[in-house]
């Protein structure tokens, strides 16, 4: 621990920490473009200069680029010092445009931050400037060449930290050009964190450009709803409409970083067709009206058919308190549910799930780097929780083997070993692995043969794997919850226990089908119906009215029969366009939100916006409105668990006066967190085991599948883009996304007679789609990959060639 | 000089073209391989070439030994040697003309450098402007691996080293150790500063001794006369061993010349190269390749060697001189390197790549009648604002502007004061068009006889 003295006070920081950090935790800033914390030091810019007078380096020194070392005397505001960052600063004011007023970094640009405080304001440079062609680097980045000062931020996160092949650095000396070898989109999955730390305006986010100034900007700190990993983000909001996200840190979670899922996703929030008035039968009214009138349908029909016929649904894009609101609204009006998962089995999966995620065993997305050998089984990082494979990267950067059994063609940015086992083969590839990870690797050949004897082809990869996890001590197992087959989640906490016996340490990191799926798990206790069950309760004719809070079903049609159906939602959703009595919520970035991560992290999205329709689509030409006195536009939606206390109040019951209320009562595992202290962000969620009823359902035994059955295992198929619940709603993340095809084993293709691209009819549940399909070569047979929305669980389809097509 | 001086590294130039194997074997070639391998332990090798105070001739002038001494023992993984070639330095053409001379020299040089610190790989990273060197090298390092001087056990000592010839892509900073290895692993050529030695951690991680290959042909020569002769070479006391001096511009024999280390410059030009053309006065020289200060004619009778030149605030460099006659404008020729230091610069830190096109923007005004009086602090305040670039480049580079300002700041002034060039020199046009500077286009690797013929 060095002591070191700057700016004549004493610091004491962690041996290896750099001089500009030392002086960050004393508050000074020392000025900086390339240096940033979570990329490696460049010493690129030599703006951090700063004068040594005493210890065991002297002069002028950069301070990024030195350790800090007991007896250093720094002088960071050295006469010396100084007049050299200016004499950088007029260095790279050179060639820099003077375009600030159109610039959209202006107001959060570091160069002009720096030019003013370092006070270079006359150009001495006699020459001209340099200027560069700009490249069309895709829908989310801007580029703007000219604005460079080379601190090869993006570069070095873009290669080094993310994996990027196609952007970089070409060229020498005053011609180094950060870009692509031609136009086009970037292909990073991680590209927007360039416009983040970008300090100039050369990287700028495209979907952003040119809507507001950085300091008209509404700020809120929020969170990613993008996934379950639960992000941090800063939310930008102008003339009510989020127009960017940004990464916020926090080292607990995602460091500095974020997906762009997360960042290019939130055109949800701002709709044109975002249902703004309460409806009943497809007439405008009032709010109050609105809730009166469903009110007096519900109290009908639990006269007609009792309590029980009332089911509620939800979904893990619901905030907590939504989902406590609801719970609570059901339980002391005998109604069923509420059902916020779609299946019997996902419900079960994520339980389990929750209850194997003990307070030893998780593991947090910034711990995923810690580990020295990982395991992931079942689950598609990049395009089902897209951060994890970011953190993945650093692991394996550390020397962390990285295998993945997944049915699914897997794409990683960083070295992998791909085991394309069936689903059901899952739960014995994992017990082929841990006996190869255990320390006797003696029994390593005979335990492949006779746990993965189908797979002879992947012997050799796993035994080529095998020293390296046989060495590792701190081992982590990272599992999905969208395979077929029984199984798999009682496996992952079984090899736990192996594992931790014979290492150091053994964590475990789930990835839970949506943001707030721990949050929603919290509620059952295992005793919950499922969306499967209500559906089936529609169709047998028990079930005669259907309340939904902000749930997508995959397939709607079936609840039009219903004798009443209630949403609530903020989203034009095919069942909102069904409703009989329609409520508009607000969404989390009008009202706030408490979300579950998938370590059990209670996080909360901080309100951002006022409610109400953007100033863009309010028909008044864009400006804001000049009439004070009449209310905001298309306020009218409210937070769910409001609109859901006036009901129970309006029911005759005492519905919940604070947020909070309703989710402690739910949630026994939230219950020691008071209202007042509310919002709660950034505690971890302990759950026992121990709760009496708390066990997750069994699944039943999935059908026998494979080319010879005619029958395919479906497995849940997700995309970088427009597979989330919210993003799928998102104009921008549904133009990324692309076609949604079916991915199949290439023999499994050649067999039926598919060829890439062809349209394929598939039978699901009773029902048939067509479908354009994709073989690839890395997929186990019988398996068929759908995009998730098409399925509302997976189960097992048949594939046949559309007729009239083909040879 | 009063004794007579044998070349040691070139005495096996010929003007009929490079010495074949059989003709350096028996000019007592390889010997010093033979009477080293299993004979001399690796420290003992070590042992003699700090002895001998061997420096290394690529430009730095650190002891050859001690870089080596600090390669980790043991065998655990690879090793490697890069013998430099990639001789960017203007003025320079020594390590072309020792290849050319005596390819086998430097092959058995690089086989004891490779035993001393118990390296198997060797690549020899050579400027692709060398085309013709690079092939010599290839055809020779055959030859030496068929007659059993490289490869595996060689001379049956159960030694192996092989060696295979890497062209460089042809950049300047190519020939700075840290950059040459990000170059050889594919990575873009930045120097790297920080982290443990190259002799540690090198080429893909792994203990890296980078030399340049004057450095290393120098070996056998000591391993078979000893430390103390090769100490005894040198003129100087602190001194040691012989040196390629090149001689470039206007003399009446430029060239290459091999003289004991310490040879007084005045030797050099007025000697081996033959004195000025006729009608030329010496006026000054830069002495060590491009990246050194001009030297005054007053300084003529300085020693070429490490110390002599450092203590008079000057460097030897590569020991190559450019010299300068009085008819010649060192505005000009200065803005002339400032250029070529500008374009080779790799771009990483700000005060080279924004910093050395600035003070080349001020050459060109003060040489074109546009240089105003505040032009002359600033350009001393910028040059001195190197020191504190991220490698020595921008230093190196901004040694002839030093050199300007501190013994001819009168020509500068007069060029500031006329309003013009007083030699009549044309103003050069900016180098290049300055506008729109796009993406790289990728088209086809030139086919080597393209390559060869072009540069």
């Amino acid at each position: 621990m060095p002591d070191l003295i700057i700016d004549g006070r004493a610091v004491t920081v962690p041996a290896g920490t750099p001089v500009i950090e030392a002086a960050q935790r004393l508050g000074i800033m020392i000025p900086r473009f390339c240096w940033h914390k979570a990329l490696k030091v460049a010493g690129a810019c030599r703006m951090c200069a700063v004068y040594f007078l005493d210890g065991p380096v002297k002069g002028l020194e950069m301070s990024c680029s030195t350790l800090a070392l007991d007896g250093m005397v720094v002088d960071t505001g050295h006469p010396e010092a100084v007049d050299f960052r200016r004499w950088v600063i007029e260095l790279l004011m050179v060639n820099h445009p003077h375009d600030c007023p159109v610039c959209d970094e202006g107001g959060q640009c570091l160069l002009q931050d720096e030019t003013i405080s370092g006070n270079h304001a006359l150009r001495r440079y006699p020459g001209r400037k340099r200027t560069y062609r700009d490249q069309d680097l895709g829908p989310f980045v801007a580029h703007e060449m000219n604005r460079c000062i080379h601190c090869y931020r993006c570069s070095r996160f873009y290669q080094d930290i993310a994996g990027g092949r196609d952007f970089g650095p070409m060229q020498i000396a005053s011609r180094v050009y950060f870009g692509r070898y031609e136009d086009g989109r970037l292909e990073s999955p991680f590209s927007g964190n360039i416009v983040d730390l970008c300090p100039t305006g050369v990287l700028t986010d495209k979907t952003a450009r040119f809507k507001a100034r950085h300091w008209d900007l509404e700020r809120a700190p929020s969170v990613c709803p993008h996934c379950s990993l639960g992000c941090n983000t800063t939310v930008n909001a102008r003339y009510r409409e989020v127009v960017r996200i940004e990464a916020r840190a926090n080292a607990a979670v995602n460091g500095y970083f974020l997906c762009d899922r997360g960042r290019f996703s939130h055109g949800f929030s701002s709709l044109p067709d975002r249902p703004r008035k309460a409806l009943s039968r497809g007439l405008e009214t009032s709010m109050e009206q609105a809730v009166t009138q469903l009110c007096a349908r519900l109290k009908e029909t639990a006269a007609r058919h009792g309590p029980q016929a009332l089911a509620c649904l939800s979904s893990s894009r619901a905030s907590l308190e939504t989902l406590g609101a609801l719970a609570g609204l059901a339980q002391s009006s005998g109604w069923t549910g509420p059902a916020v998962f779609s299946g019997p089995a996902q419900a079960g999966r994520t339980l389990q799930a929750t209850l194997a995620l003990s307070d030893t065993r998780a593991c947090s997305l910034a711990e995923v780097a810690q580990a020295d050998a990982v395991l992931c089984l079942g689950v598609d990082p990049v395009n089902e929780a897209p951060m994890l494979a970011l953190a993945l990267r650093q692991a394996a950067l550390r020397g962390a083997p990285v295998l993945t059994a997944d049915p699914r063609p897997l794409e990683l940015p960083l070295p992998f070993v791909h085991l394309p086992v069936h689903p059901r083969d899952l739960p014995a590839c994992l017990d082929a692995l841990i006996a190869l990870a255990a320390p006797a690797a003696e029994n390593a050949p005979d335990a492949l043969a006779r746990l993965l004897p189908g797979y002879p082809e992947l012997w050799p990869r796993l035994e080529q794997a095998a020293p390296a996890l046989a060495a590792c001590r701190r081992p982590l197992l990272v599992w999905g919850q969208a395979m077929p087959g029984p199984g798999l989640g009682e496996a992952v906490v079984r090899a736990a226990e192996v594992l931790s016996r014979t290492k150091d340490d053994c964590k475990l990191m789930a990835v839970l089908p949506g943001p707030n799926a721990y949050g929603a798990a919290l509620l059952d206790k295992g005793d919950r119906p499922t969306w499967r069950d209500v559906l089936a309760g529609v169709s047998a004719g028990r079930i005669k009215a259907v309340l939904a809070v902000e749930c997508d079903l995959p397939d709607p049609e079936i609840l039009g029969g219903l004798e009443m159906l209630a949403v609530l939602d903020h989203l034009p959703s095919p069942i909102a366009d069904m409703a009989q009595i329609f409520l508009p919520t607000t969404n989390l970035y009008e009202s706030g939100a408490s979300l579950v991560n998938n370590e059990g992290r209670l996080q909360f999205a901080r309100p951002v916006q006022a409610r109400g329709l953007p100033v863009s689509q309010d028909g008044r030409g864009g400006h804001p409105p000049r009439l004070y006195d009449l209310g905001l536009p298309g306020s009218d939606p409210k937070p769910a668990w409001e609109i859901l206390a006036d009901l129970q109040a309006a029911l005759g019951g005492r519905g919940p006066s604070h947020p909070w209320e309703a989710v402690a009562a739910a949630c026994p595992a939230l219950a020691h967190l008071a209202p007042e202290n509310y919002p709660f962000d950034g505690v971890r969620v302990v759950r026992h085991a121990a709760a009496p009823g708390l066990s997750p359902g069994a699944e039943a035994e999935a059908r026998d599948t494979g080319p010879g059955t005619g029958f395919f295992s479906v497995v849940r198929g997700e995309s970088l883009f427009g597979s989330d619940a919210l993003g799928s709603y998102s104009p921008l993340a549904r133009r990324a996304a692309g076609e949604p095809v079916a991915r199949l084993a290439s023999a499994d293709a050649l067999a039926l007679g598919l060829a890439d691209s062809d349209t394929a009819v598939i039978t699901l549940d009773g029902r048939s789609l067509e479908i354009g399909v994709r073989p690839s070569p890395h997929m186990p047979p019988g398996v068929l990959v759908l995009p998730g929305h098409l399925v509302l669980e997976s189960g097992t389809a048949r594939v046949g060639r559309k007729k009239g097509e083909g040879a | 000089m009063s004794t007579p001086f044998s070349p040691v590294l070139l005495r096996n130039r010929r003007d009929s073209g490079p010495l074949c194997l059989e003709d350096y074997c028996s000019t007592g070639g390889y010997e010093a391989l033979k009477a080293t391998l299993n004979k001399r332990s690796p420290g003992d090798v070590l042992e003699m070439v700090v002895e001998a105070n061997l420096r290394g001739r690529g430009g730095a002038g650190f002891p050859a030994g001690r870089k080596w001494q600090s390669v980790p023992k043991g065998r655990g993984g690879p090793k490697y040697i890069l013998p430099n070639t990639d001789e960017m330095e203007p003025g320079t053409f020594k390590d072309r003309i020792l290849v050319g001379a005596d390819p086998h020299l430097v092959i058995e040089g690089v086989v004891l450098c490779a035993y001393a610190v118990q390296a198997n790989h060797g690549l020899f990273f050579i400027r692709p402007s060398y085309e013709m060197d690079a092939e010599l090298m290839e055809k020779e390092v055959g030859i030496a691996r068929q007659a059993g001087y490289l490869g595996k056990n060689i001379l049956g000592s159960g030694f192996d080293f092989d060696l295979v010839v890497h062209r460089s892509a042809g950049r300047y900073i190519c020939g700075e150790a840290s950059a040459q290895i990000n170059a050889i692993a594919g990575n873009r050529p930045n120097p790297q500063k920080g982290g443990p030695r190259m002799a540690v951690q090198g080429l893909w991680g792994r203990p890296t001794v980078v030399n340049n290959v004057e450095t290393l042909a120098c070996l056998p020569g000591i391993l078979q006369n000893g430390a103390r002769w090769f100490k005894d070479l040198a003129l100087t006391p602190t001194g040691s061993g012989s040196k390629l001096y090149c001689v470039s511009g206007p003399v009446v024999r430029p060239g290459c010349f091999e003289l004991p280390m310490g040879a007084p410059l005045r030797d050099i030009v007025f000697g081996q190269a033959g004195g000025m053309l006729p009608g030329r006065s010496f006026k000054a020289c830069l002495p060590g390749g491009a990246s050194t200060a001009f030297l005054p004619a007053r300084h003529l009778d300085v020693a070429m060697d490490f110390d002599a030149l450092a203590a008079i605030g000057h460097r030897l460099g590569t020991g190559s001189i450019i010299v300068f006659d009085e008819d010649i404008c060192l505005v000009g020729a200065t803005l002339n390197m400032i250029n070529f230091f500008a374009r080779e610069s790799c771009g990483w830190c700000t005060p080279c790549r924004e910093g050395l096109p600035y003070i080349g923007e001020i050459l060109r005004q003060i040489e074109s009648g546009q240089g105003r009086e505040e032009y002359i602090p600033l350009l001393r305040r910028m040059a001195r604002n190197m020191d504190y670039a991220y490698c020595s480049f921008a230093q190196g580079a901004v040694a002839p502007l030093l050199g300007l300002l501190d013994s001819f700041e009168d020509e500068l002034r007069e060029h500031i004061a006329r309003r013009s060039c007083p030699f009549g020199a044309v103003v050069p046009a900016p180098p290049g068009k300055t506008c729109a500077t796009g993406p790289v286009t990728f088209g086809p690797t030139p086919c080597r006889e393209g390559l060869s013929c072009r540069i």
